[in-house]
């Protein structure tokens, strides 16, 4: 008994000071939330432009003006607003319109407003669209039964060993453009036809660097060991990695990237209008040449230390992705968008 | 805390590292396995390049299981995690019989390892929910795996894709290590 007497005051004294912290924390809470609603009225006034104008005025486009716009909108107490972010792609128009007589934005004083606006609520659609297009096909797993994926695999192989012919659809020279054995079929695993996809962009848009980047996988990692030693050793040639399941394997990191919304900003910035699946499949391209380029630069021993090096390159590419003006395509910079966005 | 949790806990003294080797074939299921003892989703799972490793607490012991790639051109890498190795898992695809003999084989050059003489095995006869599945005393069979003499085997049908029969094997794994360890 005086056991449990001495508990309960204990733990009625430490609920004293959690209530009050809560209490707090919640005064500090609305205080802030009040002072903010304050400064926003207030510079309101003052500029005469409304939250998404100023962000429209001070940012050029691309992700930095549209990451901005987007996370005002979810943060707005207006249901339209909050809405808009999750609006069909035919109903921007609508929608932009809605939101200018809410704002009681004169149309013909800021021509430009609604203009840069819809290329936001576009963008941010398309990018939507874009993580169910992609988890589709990464959800649908490759089927021999089906001609079309069949079909899909032959070519692949076509573009990546032009020169020779395949002796079957079952053969070991599948092992050639790294896949683990002699039918690829099992490969795709998780991935699904997204990956089957992206190899088959990679192998036809992106022609020359995924030839360069299949032969140099192909060649022996150990240039120190010698012949003999490397025969005793019963290694298979290529020990640099197997192109097509690194491939799956890359599919899956960008596939990552896309689900956590971390390619916002390359595709917000590559993207004028509707980010679609062309812009994943070249971000893909991207994310090879650069692995293959990381891969060389850390030298690693062999296949063994894959997964450290794939870690430390996401790692990287996430961080290059929290600046704002960041674009994994070369081809695509955020000052071309400018041009095509105006 | 009462104290009979307490007298349980100083009975099994906690986080006794395990180290176990999950080896097989390409294809086998050996990281979805992994996945799925360590609770992690398993629909995102591609072919493994080199290796993966998980640490999962089980009745009392620390279990470190390495998921070592099973494509062909890294099998030769197999034996430089064979050292202090307390536990082999081998998995098979109980459906891919066309492979079965070359699983065999590579079975029977894994029980010939003189590092892992001794070594308690367990063999997962792993995707049960196909249709096409092998039953696993037909696998035991072909693997010739009642001659095995030098260690003591298990061999454990499951699903690593819906979780079924992965406990017992398991089980088995714990029990086979204590049973080493007295």
């Amino acid at each position: 008994m005086p056991m449990g007497r001495r508990v309960y005051p204990v733990s009625s004294n430490s609920q004293q000071p959690d209530s009050n912290r809560v209490l707090t924390q919640l005064l500090v809470f609305l205080y802030c939330k009040c002072l903010w609603r304050g400064l926003k009225f207030v510079i309101r006034k003052v500029t005469g432009r409304c939250e998404l104008q100023r962000i429209c005025y001070n940012n050029k486009p691309g992700a930095r003006r549209t990451l901005k716009i987007e996370s005002s909108l979810k943060c707005s107490k207006h249901e339209l607003l909050q809405s808009a972010v999750s609006v069909h792609p035919d109903s921007v128009e609508k929608t932009i319109d809605d939101i200018m007589s809410l704002k009681k934005i004169n149309l013909d004083t800021n021509p430009q407003l609604g203009i840069s606006l819809q290329a936001c609520l576009l963008q941010i659609a398309g990018y939507r669209n874009l993580v169910v297009e992609v988890e589709k096909l990464r959800r649908e797993p490759y089927d021999c039964e089906n001609p079309a994926h069949e079909e899909m695999l032959m070519k692949l192989w076509k573009e990546l060993r032009p020169d020779s012919p395949l002796s079957g659809r079952i053969s070991k020279q599948w092992c050639e453009i790294g896949f683990q054995g002699n039918d690829p079929k099992t490969d795709f695993r998780g991935m699904g036809l997204l990956g089957l996809h992206n190899l088959l962009y990679f192998a036809e848009h992106d022609k020359a660097t995924a030839l360069q980047v299949l032969h140099d996988s192909l060649q022996p990692k150990h240039s120190k060991m010698s012949k003999a030693e490397w025969d005793k050793k019963k290694f298979d040639k290529a020990i640099g990695y197997s192109f097509a399941i690194v491939g799956i394997n890359i599919t899956d990191l960008a596939y990552s990237l896309l689900v956590s919304g971390a390619l916002k900003t390359h595709l917000y910035n590559v993207a004028p209008e509707m980010p679609s699946l062309v812009n994943f499949q070249q971000t893909f391209c991207y994310l090879m040449q650069e692995f293959h380029r990381f891969w060389i630069e850390e030298d690693p021993c062999d296949i063994m230390e894959f997964n450290r090096v794939r870690t430390k390159f996401y790692k990287r590419v996430l961080k290059q992705l929290k600046n704002p003006d960041m674009a994994l395509c070369p081809h695509f910079t955020a000052s071309d968008l400018h041009l095509v966005n105006l | 805390m009462g104290l009979l949790s307490i007298l349980r806990k100083l009975k099994s003294t906690p986080d006794q590292e395990v180290r176990i080797l999950l080896l097989g074939l390409d294809n086998g299921g050996k990281t979805t396995l992994l996945k799925q003892l360590a609770s992690e989703d398993i629909t995102h799972i591609t072919p493994t390049q080199g290796f993966n490793i998980k640490s999962v607490q089980s009745q009392g012991f620390k279990l470190n299981v390495w998921d070592i790639g099973g494509q062909r051109k890294i099998r030769p890498y197999w034996r430089n995690y064979f050292e202090n190795t307390d536990v082999l898992i081998y998995v098979i695809d109980s459906a891919d019989r066309k492979r079965f003999e070359e699983t065999g084989q590579e079975l029977a050059e894994l029980l010939d390892e003189e590092k892992l003489s001794g070594v308690p095995v367990l063999v997962f006869a792993n995707k049960q929910d196909l249709l096409t599945a092998a039953p696993a005393s037909e696998i035991a069979e072909g693997l010739n795996l009642h001659t095995i003499r030098d260690r003591v085997w298990q061999i454990q049908s499951c699903s690593a894709l819906t979780g079924e029969g992965v406990q017992d094997g398991m089980n088995w794994v714990c029990k086979s290590v204590n049973a080493k360890r007295k």
